[in-house]
């Protein structure tokens, strides 16, 4: 479907208005901090990635699955669905849309049983708690949440594209691929169209390399103050990041994120 | 200390999503109205129970349970796409108890399978069969024009045949072409995986491109628009053109040389300077071991048609030629088919493909829960692809075993009132022209239609 973003579900209707994701996360919001709340989903959105790179999948796999998770939660209080059961229910519905062939069940909870034991023990004591009956479950709640949305765009392509117009450089195309990549931890996918977060990165990536490409963004006609609040969100990243170590605090933002509650007992 | 939460979710979400969701059964009747049953699951014919419309809907119960990979396919593309000559994805349905998936379409009340069956059906009892004379061309207009919305969309069908090619019956669609059974369709830009790795084996075998047979990796448009040249040489003769025995069909190897020996001894064996890539197909080995192209000498397309009557000077064979070239490079594109002289030429494709005039078809029968129909899903359960290939074969079958009285689609086609056609010019694909006055001819060929078993009935595809 690369011919019709404007056509498109994810323009049409899955590009929200910031307005709107702070009214959503107002329950959220009213527990956690807002760092806090972006902590937790750049927590997530690594045990996205870590599941996928284990699995194999290629980066937009991962990406689709990372946008559906950030999809779901934009609509919904953390405490709706455990994230630890939503992160690998995405992996699984992501992988068939993006035809990389059906993860077997067994394999994908070896997969999350390794995953969580071996490289987020920081986070998580116990073993993965999940079955697959868990997963196939959460897997149609998470399908009537997106609206059956399932096609993403991802910039990885217009990045190319742009990079390829720009001259082809491979450094900056590097660096500017591993900041698409970064901005996935932010919420610009949920607010702005791939294209303008592929010249986003570009751009941060130019200040980064101190390359002077003026003359190009200005000839690229797009909406300058737009990728400026996209840098914006990425700057924003990167500094709370300095200033944060997730093995250390990752365990007791865990335990204050709102979590599902039973049945009232009567 | 954080511990893991033993609930997964949120009681609160869980009701109120459940208070949401809306459940089919709720919404539509369509016991007892099942019109087709295959491979890809159970395909109802059903109403709205509020009676907030009176329309006919198509309801699919996908087989098996859960979202396999072809139905996250299905939901992902349809959702996405709209055409007036693609099939129109209403709703998806979750049923949550029984993890069944069902999808809400507009009813299509004919297909190209049916009506290509009653065509052959007819010429065999020589019983005239009352249409109008562009009908054929409005519907390869309308096939293309759907499948050029799918490829400009960088999508590709891969499982394009007759039983896929829906036509609306009577509504406000009447006539109308509507591509169907995305299943199988892809997205071809930047695949993931080499093409050929994810099914070994999808489009059926007779609409096969031959670079397909010679083990071309990577679908491609031009192997749609080499289904569609088939469709197109079937809807003028009403005979498969690349028809051909298949027993072995289950082989992941695409390789398949009684496909190509069919393929050669209507098209002859191609030149090299026709194709001059074929020597880079990964099965060309294979080729040059089997076959002899001595064998194939005297066979070519304008002699296979000329034998059903299509004259090789008529503008419908020069498209078709083009449609069915064996060099995948050289075939045209769908909008190249679409600006074809063909198409300039009265009569003009008409919107509503019947132009107006009555639809000498059966409409869909329902399908009973009968004894043979259960041993035959157990059947199909354990040989699907034989299954559909028997279904394939039928036709033939059928043609040998020809009784003039025996004719399963009720409706007497001969006594159908003659009309007659528009004055040349006058149509035009906007105006769809109502007149007493459309000249209908009868169509050549067709399948003949004895040797009906109930079978038959559900072993169709919708």
């Amino acid at each position: 479907m690369a011919g019709n973003f404007w056509q498109s579900s994810h323009h049409q209707q899955w590009l929200l208005d910031k307005q709107d994701l702070i009214r959503e996360r107002q329950h959220d919001l009213s527990i956690l901090t807002e760092d806090e709340y972006q902590k937790i989903f750049i927590f997530f959105a690594s045990v996205i990635q870590t599941l996928g790179e284990q699995l194999k999948l290629r980066q937009q796999v991962i990406a689709t699955a990372t946008v559906y998770f950030k999809r779901f939660y934009a609509r919904n209080s953390l405490k709706c669905i455990d994230p630890l059961l939503l992160a690998p229910t995405c992996i699984f519905l992501a992988s068939k849309v993006e035809e990389f062939g059906v993860i077997s069940n067994s394999r994908l909870l070896t997969t999350c049983q390794q995953v969580i034991k071996n490289k987020f023990s920081y986070a998580y004591t116990q073993e993965f708690p999940y079955r697959t009956n868990h997963i196939l479950e959460c897997e149609f709640y998470l399908l009537e949440n997106l609206d059956c949305c399932l096609i993403v765009y991802q910039p990885y392509r217009p990045l190319l594209q742009l990079v390829q117009d720009l001259g082809n450089e491979d450094q900056l195309f590097t660096l500017a691929w591993r900041i698409v990549n970064d901005s996935l931890r932010t919420d610009v996918c949920l607010l702005y169209p791939p294209y303008q977060i592929a010249i986003g990165c570009i751009q941060f990536a130019c200040v980064i390399l101190q390359k002077d490409h003026k003359v190009w963004f200005a000839e690229l006609n797009v909406d300058i103050e737009k990728i400026q609040e996209i840098c914006r969100y990425i700057i924003n990243l990167y500094e709370l990041w300095k200033q944060y170590d997730e093995k250390k605090e990752i365990q007791g933002l865990l335990a204050k994120m709102p979590k599902p509650k039973p049945a009232p007992q009567r | 200390m954080h511990t893991m939460s033993a609930l997964m979710m949120d009681y609160e979400f869980k009701v109120k999503t459940q208070n949401e969701r809306v459940k089919v059964e709720d919404l539509f009747e369509y016991e007892g109205c099942k019109v087709g049953r295959g491979t890809y699951g159970h395909v109802y014919k059903g109403r709205r129970k509020d009676g907030s419309d009176n329309r006919d809907y198509a309801l699919k119960q996908i087989e098996g349970t859960g979202l396999s990979m072809s139905a996250c396919r299905e939901i992902a593309l349809l959702r996405e796409l709209k055409h007036s000559n693609v099939i129109n994805l209403i709703r998806v349905f979750l049923s949550h108890n029984d993890r069944k998936v069902w999808l809400l379409f507009d009813f299509a009340e004919h297909d190209l399978w049916h009506i290509i069956k009653f065509h052959r059906a007819a010429k065999a009892n020589k019983k005239p069969v009352m249409v109008p004379k562009g009908m054929v061309k409005s519907l390869l207009y309308q096939i293309l024009d759907g499948i050029h919305y799918l490829h400009s969309n960088w999508v590709l069908h891969r499982d394009l045949k007759p039983a896929n090619i829906l036509v609306m019956g009577e509504g406000p669609e009447r006539g109308r072409v509507k591509i169907a059974d995305m299943g199988f369709a892809r997205l071809f830009n930047a695949p993931l995986k080499p093409l050929a790795d994810l099914d070994p084996v999808v489009v059926t075998f007779w609409y096969r491109a031959p670079e397909l047979l010679l083990g071309a990796r990577h679908y491609t448009k031009a192997i749609d628009i080499w289904a569609i040249g088939c469709i197109f040489a079937e809807l003028l003769t009403s005979e498969p053109i690349f028809h051909c025995r298949q027993e072995d069909i289950k082989t992941s190897n695409p390789y398949h040389h009684d496909q190509l020996d069919r393929i050669f001894n209507v098209m002859g064996f191609p030149h090299e300077k026709d194709w001059e890539d074929i020597r880079k197909m990964p099965e060309h080995p294979t080729l040059l071991k089997d076959f002899k192209k001595s064998n194939y000498a005297s066979c070519s397309l304008i002699k296979y048609m000329d034998r059903h009557k299509i004259k090789p000077d008529s503008k419908a064979f020069h498209l078709l030629q083009r449609l069915l070239l064996m060099d995948p490079n050289k075939r045209i594109t769908s909008e190249q088919a679409m600006q074809d002289a063909y198409f300039t030429e009265d009569p003009l494709p008409t919107q509503d493909v019947f132009a107006g005039c009555p639809i000498p078809y059966p409409k869909r029968e329902f399908l009973t829960d009968d004894d043979q129909e259960e041993k035959t899903e157990n059947k199909r359960q354990a040989q699907p692809q034989q299954q559909q290939a028997q279904q394939q074969q039928q036709p033939q079958q059928q043609q040998q075993q020809a009784q003039p009285n025996n004719n399963d689609n009720h409706g007497n086609p001969s006594k159908r009132p003659r009309l007659v056609g528009p004055h040349p010019g006058q149509v035009n694909t906007q105006v769809v022209p109502i007149t007493s006055q459309q000249e209908f001819h009868q169509q050549q060929m067709m399948y003949s239609n004895t040797n009906q078993q109930q079978q038959q009935n559900f072993q169709q595809r919708f």
